[in-house]
């Protein structure tokens, strides 16, 4: 096994880059036992194959990877060969740290806006189990990455950031493109909706929202209106509140808790969204709804 | 100040509420949709609070943004739902988990135990429900004996229509079209049919209460007239079943007409003062009224059929729009022949209901040679749609003579559609000046409870007919032909749609 491999805690070239953990090509030509066994992701891997074809076990599932397939790791993700093998091929890897193990939100190095950085780590995070996709553009982004840092010319720092921002944006839209084969609007609706009510008690936004479907907010809001009758933020109260009101009928919990389980940010917000549409107070609700 | 008739529709995917004035004009329309779980294969569940918070979202923006600003008051609101639907709630009334709906295949075993034994067409007979996954009947037999536990826990076996109204009213009623529907109620007696609840392990206290279609001693609760605005005055009027709301809104119903209708899902329907009794239990008969019963037949395979063709086939492009690409494909489709030159669609991609009644159908193109293109392909697929329907129609026509037809729902409306289906019946069709049949078979039903018109025939009029499609006798031959294929391909495949269904299954 040959490596061209710069290493944050060896290479001086990252020193500018503490968030680069690592980023290089490796190339296998001999194949040993127990020569990749089981590691986990403590920050967000990349690897792209170039030559060969790998078998991967990514959180115990096998996946064939093929030249021009780029994987993708989120923390606490493992990966491993088949057999624990690593079969003959190269491919480049990346290791990029994330401010929280929880959330994976790009650091200050990013300069993708605040917005932006939650949607990306929405997109990351709702498609941990589709790890491979097919990006046309990760290979010369990655080939001018690796140039950038071998070629100490002015405006370095700048574009090695810039470039990495570049190979998440485009990872996440190819992740976005992929879940939602753009023509089926009701099947993307269905597929946001399922993410909504997975996390109600998440603050979302339009922006995310549109970010998780792949259009843009205007676009986004005018789809759903057309197609639901509500806004976004409206038809995520009409959730809201069906949660809300299954909860309260249950009894199982207390008005405050039903409040921020199901994302209303106070229980006095709760109380008057709720009064509002069904001119009950939620704990009337209770009452008055069931069989006499 | 003005009075309005408010029209609440339940709809498979939407909530559609509706603001007529006494004369039939729409004042305001507002939707609101909600979505179907498919937890598991063969199941179709929706969340009955999403439902009902929905309708109530919905009712309160159109009062509010439309009805309340143009100054008019509310006289009357009426229901309808869409049929078959099982909600079970506890002792309390809090729901046991989601409501199954009609699409709901997963008491295929019940149904296919129960078809052909005596007890089934007994059941049948009495009932006038097709023996069937759909049906609450064996939906109820399938929780009996794979989910015990809810069953015991259950106080009572609701539709979502049962749900929504005793929500708002507090009364735990069903009106004769819904349970017409659930293969539980007698239609000749309009009582529960004890054979049927017995079969589904049940006794008639665990059903709501039987009301006729024009019921209306029920109230909104206080806080609901209060938060809507509304007075205790307004008549609460329980309604009738989407299907049988869309033939009654389709207008004038004498001697000899029948009404078509085909969004996702289609069904052919007459309406007449006898139950039709077939002894191939291919046709339904719902309660309209105590006089009227609307027969015919559904199809699974309407315009989801096309949907589903343009959303595979259709042109790519970055920004797809599929009513575009429809419009599209349609044009496509009329620059070839009749008959797309010798090719069959047959469109069981759902499985099948009418005529047929074979939940593991499956779709198949029949005839293809090496002369056709893609334009036929897209042309066979609407005609086989299409055929399907006129299936339906011939199984319906050995019992009524049918003369015209009247067609609406969104697929059937397309021009090339309604023209196809005049020249395959070779019958003058109808299409209708309001878009949405069911709101209007309400406004109808509406309209006569509260005496503007004297009856259900009078206030019918208020539907007018838009445009007359008349058959081209050519088409028509060419059609006729390639119908004998067709049907003839349907009798001969039935053990091959078994197997490959069970291959796909697996």
């Amino acid at each position: 096994m040959t490596q061209t491999i710069f290493r944050n805690d060896i290479s001086p070239e990252l020193d500018a880059f503490p968030h680069l953990q690592e980023i290089g090509v490796i190339k296998n030509t001999t194949i040993r036992l127990n020569s990749f066994v089981k590691e986990c992701c403590d920050g967000i891997g990349l690897r792209l194959v170039t030559e060969g074809k790998f078998d991967w076990l990514i959180d115990d599932k096998l996946y064939t990877v093929y030249p021009g397939d780029l994987v993708l790791l989120l923390p606490g993700q493992t990966i491993a060969g088949d057999n624990d093998i690593l079969n003959i091929g190269s491919f480049y890897t990346i290791k990029v740290t994330v401010q929280e193990q929880c959330r994976v939100i790009l650091g200050k190095w990013s300069m993708l806006s605040h917005k932006e950085k939650l949607s990306v780590n929405q997109i990351l995070t709702h498609n941990r189990h589709t790890p491979v996709i097919s990006l046309k553009e990760a290979q010369p982004l990655i080939q001018s990455l690796l140039n950038e840092l071998k070629n100490e010319e002015v405006g370095r720092q700048s574009m090695i950031n810039h470039l990495l921002d570049q190979l998440f944006i485009y990872t996440c839209r190819q992740l976005v493109r992929q879940s939602n084969l753009r023509r089926d609007f009701p099947q993307t609706f269905f597929n946001l909706e399922q993410i909504l009510r997975k996390d109600l008690a998440h603050q979302w936004t339009v922006e995310e929202m549109a970010a998780l479907s792949g259009m843009g907010t205007t676009v986004f809001t005018e789809k759903v209106k057309s197609f639901s009758g509500f806004s976004p933020i409206n038809y995520l109260i009409n959730i809201r509140v069906s949660e809300a009101i299954k909860m309260l009928k249950r009894g199982e919990a207390n008005v405050t808790t039903i409040a921020h389980a199901t994302g209303f940010y106070s229980s006095q917000h709760f109380a008057t969204t709720f009064k509002k549409l069904t001119g009950y107070t939620p704990s009337e609700y209770r009452k008055n709804n069931l069989f006499k | 100040m003005m009075n309005c008739i408010i029209t609440i529709e339940l709809g498979t995917n939407a909530v559609r509420v509706f603001a007529f004035d006494f004369q039939g004009k729409v004042i305001g329309f507002q939707k609101g949709t909600y979505p179907t779980f498919h937890d598991e294969p063969d199941h179709s569940e929706q969340d009955p609070e999403q439902m009902f918070i929905t309708m109530l979202y919905v009712l309160k923006k159109l009062l509010n943004e439309v009805v309340y600003p143009k100054k008019y008051g509310v006289s009357c609101i009426c229901f309808s739902s869409s049929m078959h639907s099982l909600l079970a709630v506890d002792e309390d009334g809090v729901p046991l988990g989601n409501a199954i709906t009609w699409a709901d295949n997963r008491g295929k075993k019940e149904a296919a135990s129960l078809k052909g034994t005596a007890l089934g067409d007994a059941i049948y007979q009495a009932t006038g429900t097709p023996i069937h996954p759909m049906s609450p009947l064996v939906k109820i037999a399938w929780m009996r004996s794979h989910d015990p536990e809810k069953f015991n826990q259950t106080r009572k076996f609701l539709s979502i229509k049962s749900y929504v109204v005793q929500q708002l009213t507090g009364s735990c009623i069903i009106d004769h079209s819904i349970a017409s529907a659930t293969g539980l109620m007698n239609i000749h007696t309009l009582s529960w049919d004890a054979s049927a609840l017995e079969f589904a392990g049940i006794s008639a206290d665990k059903l709501p209460d039987l009301v006729p279609v024009n019921y209306s001693d029920i109230r909104l609760k206080r806080e609901y007239q209060k938060s809507l605005r509304l007075l205790d005055s307004v008549k609460i009027l329980i309604g009738s079943s989407d299907g049988c709301l869309a033939t009654l809104g389709a207008g004038v119903w004498e001697q000899g007409r029948a009404t078509i209708t085909i969004e996702d899902s289609g069904a052919f329907r007459v309406i007449g003062d006898n139950i039709i009794e077939d002894p191939a239990q291919r046709l339904f008969n719902y309660r309209l009224t105590d006089r009227l019963i609307v027969s015919g037949g559904p199809t699974n395979n309407g315009g989801v059929i096309f949907e589903w063709f343009a959303n595979q086939f259709g042109e790519s492009v970055m920004n797809f729009d599929l009513d575009k690409t429809i419009r599209d494909l349609v044009r496509e489709a009329s620059t070839t022949n009749a008959g797309s030159d010798g090719l069959l669609f047959l469109p069981y991609l759902l499985g099948e209901r009418a005529p047929i009644w074979n939940a593991n159908a499956r779709g198949c193109y029949f005839g293809l040679h090496i002369r056709h293109e893609r334009k036929h392909i897209i042309r066979a697929t609407i005609e086989g749609v299409l055929f399907e329907m006129l299936s339906i129609g011939k199984t319906l026509e050995t019992y009524r003579e049918i003369s015209s037809l009247s067609i609406n729902g969104s697929f059937a409306s397309i021009p090339f559609c309604t023209q196809m289906i005049a020249d395959m019946f070779n019958r003058p069709v109808n299409t209708l000046s309001h878009g949405d049949s069911i709101g209007v078979g309400a406004f109808v039903l509406s309209a006569t409870e509260l005496g503007i018109f004297p009856d259900l025939e009078q206030a019918s009029k208020v539907v007018q007919m838009h445009e007359t499609f008349s058959p081209d006798p050519k088409a028509h031959q060419v059609y006729k032909q390639y119908f004998e294929i067709f049907e003839s391909l349907i009798a001969k495949l039935g053990d091959e749609f078994d197997q490959l269904a069970m291959l796909q299954g697996k």
